[in-house]
C-alpha cells in the first residue's frame, strides 16, 4: 500500500508540476551534454596532441637503390646531432601501413589502397628536432645538408606547418580548460535552479504530508524518485545525442582542419555512458531529497 | 484515547496554558468553548501532537507521547484527524484528491482511501468538492475539505478547532451531526469553539463541555472530565488504531504507571 502511494504521488506530482518535471529533464539533458562534450573534447586534444606527436620536422626521402646498410649508417649518425631527438627508418611497408590507418580513421573505403604495392613508398628517415625556438631555422638547416647527402633523393622541412598545427593544439588546450571551467559553473547554476524549483513545487505537500503524519522519509521519497526519474531520462537523452552526433560533427571538423591522426575517433563507450548515468541518477535521487523542505511539526513554535 | 496531564505551554513569556489536565475517550465527543485567545487553538494542537507542550505529561492510546522519538511522531500524527482554520490543503488537488490524501498516508489502498474520502465529503453535504480544485473554492468549501479530511476514515480521534466559523446554518447543522456521527462510530472527538451556540449544540448531541479561560479550565475537576479514561494499550480497549510504530524514549514510562486511577 504504501509502495503504492509513494508511486502514485510521484505520478501524480509528475502531472501536476509538468513545467518543473520538464525543466528539470531539459536542465539535466543540457548537463550531460555539456559534460560529455567536455569529456570528449579533452579527449579530442589529446588525439590532435597524438598527431601532432607523431609528426616529425625532418623527413629525408632516399634514392630506390639506397643500400640498407647506408640507410642505418645515416640514421645512426643523424641521431648523434645533439639538437635531433630521435631519427628513425621507415620501411616502405610502414608507410603504406600508415597510409591505411588514416584512411581507416577518416573512414574511407580500405578497398580503394588496395591497388598499392609494399613497394610504392621510398625509405626514408624522420627526425624529430628538440623543442627550441628556432625550431624552424634548424629544420631548414638540417634539411639543407641532407639534400647534400649521397642516397637522399628528397627532403621535407615541415617545420612552419607544425609549428602552426602545436600552437593550435596548445590554444585547444587552453580553450578546452577554460570550457570545462565555464561547464562546472553552468552545470552548477543549472542544479541551483532546478533545486530551488524543485523545492518550491514540493515545499506546500509535504507541508501537508507532515501534519498529516507522513514520515519524513515518507515527504522526501517521492520528490527523489520524480527527480532521480528525470535525471535518468535526461541524461540518457543527452547521452543518446552524443552517441549520435558527436563522431560525425568531429569528423567533419577534423576534415576541415585537414587532422590525420592515426588513432580512431573519441567517442563514449557504453561503460561510461552507464557511469555517468549512474552518476546522474545519484544527483537526482540526492537532489530530490534535499529539496524536499521538511517544517518541524510538533516541536515549539 | 488521549489523556492530558498537567500540560503547560508559554508563547512569548506569556502562560497560554497553565496546567490543564483532561482527556477524551472512546466514543466521546467533548467541546472546549473559550474566549478568543484563551488558550484553546494551544490545546488542540497539543492534543492532536501538532505543538509539544512546555510542562505535562500527553498519553495518546496508552503510550506517553513525550517520551517517544521525535522520528516516531508521525505514527501518532496519523491517527488523529485534526483541522484547523489554518490547515493546509493542496491548492492544485482536488477536494477528493486531498481527503483521499490523509487515508493514503495511514495506509489505506487508493481505492478505500477514495470511498472514505467521498462518504466524509457527503457527509459534510460538500459532495459537489469532490472533483473541484481546491484552488478554485472559497475559503468555506477549503474549510469543508479540511474538516472532511479531519473526519475521513474515521481516524481514532478526530480534533477540530472552530469547525463551523465560515458556515451557514445549514452548513453548520450538518457539521455537528457529522462530528456526532463521527463519535457514534467510535471515534473520540475534541471540538474547539469561541462560540456558545455551537457549544450548546454539541452538548444537546451528548458531547460534553468544558470551558477554559486564560488557560485554565473552569468549574470541572480532572476525574470528571474524563469518567471512561483507563490508560493502557489500546488493544484492550477495543479502539482502532491504524498504526502506532513508535519508538519509545530512553525514559519511556510504563503506561500503567500514570494516568487517574
Amino acid at each position: 500500500m504504501r509502495a503504492a502511494f509513494i508511486l502514485r504521488t510521484v505520478w501524480q506530482h509528475a502531472r501536476t508540476h509538468r513545467r518543473e518535471v520538464a525543466f528539470a529533464g531539459l536542465a539535466f539533458c543540457l548537463l550531460a551534454v555539456v559534460v560529455g562534450v567536455a569529456w570528449l573534447g579533452t579527449r579530442t586534444v589529446g588525439r590532435w596532441g597524438s598527431f601532432v606527436g607523431q609528426n616529425v620536422h625532418v623527413i629525408a626521402y632516399l634514392t630506390e637503390d639506397a643500400d640498407p646498410d647506408v640507410v642505418q649508417g645515416l640514421t645512426d649518425l643523424l641521431r648523434r646531432i645533439p639538437t635531433v631527438v630521435a631519427a628513425k627508418t621507415v620501411e616502405p611497408a610502414l608507410a603504406l601501413e600508415r597510409l591505411r590507418a588514416v584512411s581507416a580513421s577518416l573512414g574511407n573505403d580500405p578497398k580503394s589502397l588496395d591497388g598499392l604495392e609494399a613497394g610504392y613508398f621510398p625509405w626514408s628517415i624522420e627526425v624529430n628536432l628538440a623543442p627550441a625556438s628556432d625550431l624552424s631555422e634548424r629544420a631548414l638547416d638540417l634539411a639543407r645538408r641532407l639534400r647534400g647527402v649521397p642516397g637522399v633523393d628528397q627532403v621535407d622541412a615541415m617545420t612552419t606547418g607544425l609549428a602552426r598545427l602545436a600552437g593550435w593544439v596548445k590554444l585547444g588546450r587552453r580553450l578546452g580548460l577554460a570550457l570545462l571551467v565555464a561547464c562546472a559553473l553552468l552545470s552548477l547554476s543549472i542544479l541551483a535552479v532546478v533545486f530551488m524549483r524543485s523545492r518550491n513545487a514540493s515545499q506546500a505537500r509535504a507541508k501537508v504530508l507532515l501534519q498529516l503524519g507522513e514520515t519524513n522519509r515518507g515527504v522526501r521519497l517521492p520528490t527523489s524518485l520524480w527527480m532521480a526519474g528525470t535525471a535518468l531520462l535526461g541524461g540518457a537523452t543527452g547521452a543518446g545525442i552524443l552517441a549520435v552526433g558527436w563522431r560525425p560533427l568531429l569528423a567533419r571538423l577534423e576534415r576541415s582542419l585537414g587532422i590525420m591522426a592515426p588513432v580512431p575517433l573519441p567517442s563514449l563507450s557504453g561503460f561510461e555512458i552507464l557511469g555517468g548515468l549512474a552518476v546522474v541518477l545519484l544527483l537526482g535521487l540526492g537532489l530530490g531529497y534535499f529539496a524536499t523542505p521538511l517544517s518541524k511539526v510538533g516541536e515549539h513554535a | 484515547m488521549i489523556w492530558l496531564e498537567g500540560v503547560g505551554c508559554e508563547r512569548d513569556g506569556q502562560v497560554v496554558l497553565d496546567t490543564v489536565t483532561m482527556g477524551v475517550a472512546r466514543s466521546e465527543l467533548i467541546v472546549v468553548e473559550g474566549a478568543v485567545a484563551s488558550g484553546k487553538s494551544t490545546l488542540l494542537e497539543i492534543a492532536a501532537v501538532r505543538r509539544l507542550p512546555d510542562r505535562g505529561t500527553l498519553w495518546f492510546a496508552g503510550r506517553n507521547v513525550l517520551t517517544l522519538q521525535q522520528a516516531s511522531l508521525p505514527f501518532v500524527r496519523r491517527n488523529i484527524g485534526y483541522s484547523a482554520p489554518d490547515s493546509l490543503l493542496l491548492v492544485e488537488d482536488t477536494g477528493l484528491a486531498n481527503v483521499a490524501l490523509a487515508l493514503a498516508v495511514r495506509g489505506e489502498s487508493a481505492s478505500v482511501a477514495e470511498t472514505a474520502a467521498r462518504e466524509a465529503l457527503t457527509l459534510l453535504g460538500a459532495e459537489e468538492l469532490a472533483a473541484r480544485k481546491v484552488g478554485h473554492m472559497s475559503s468555506g468549501q477549503k474549510r469543508l475539505v479540511s474538516l472532511a479530511r479531519a473526519i475521513a476514515g474515521p481516524p481514532p480521534l478526530v480534533i477540530v478547532d472552530e469547525p463551523t466559523a465560515l458556515a451557514d446554518d445549514e452548513t453548520r447543522q450538518k457539521i455537528v451531526s457529522a462530528l456526532a456521527r463521527v463519535r457514534d462510530s467510535g471515534s473520540a472527538v475534541l471540538c474547539g469553539t469561541a462560540e456558545a451556540s455551537l457549544a450548546q449544540q454539541m452538548v444537546d448531541t451528548g458531547g460534553r463541555k468544558i470551558n477554559l479561560a486564560d488557560g485554565r479550565i473552569v468549574g470541572a475537576s480532572a476525574v470528571e472530565l474524563v469518567p471512561a479514561f483507563t490508560p493502557g494499550p489500546m488493544e484492550n480497549q477495543g479502539g482502532r488504531i491504524i498504526s502506532l510504530e513508535v519508538d519509545d524514549g530512553d525514559e519511556a514510562m510504563t503506561p500503567a504507571s500514570r494516568g487517574p486511577a
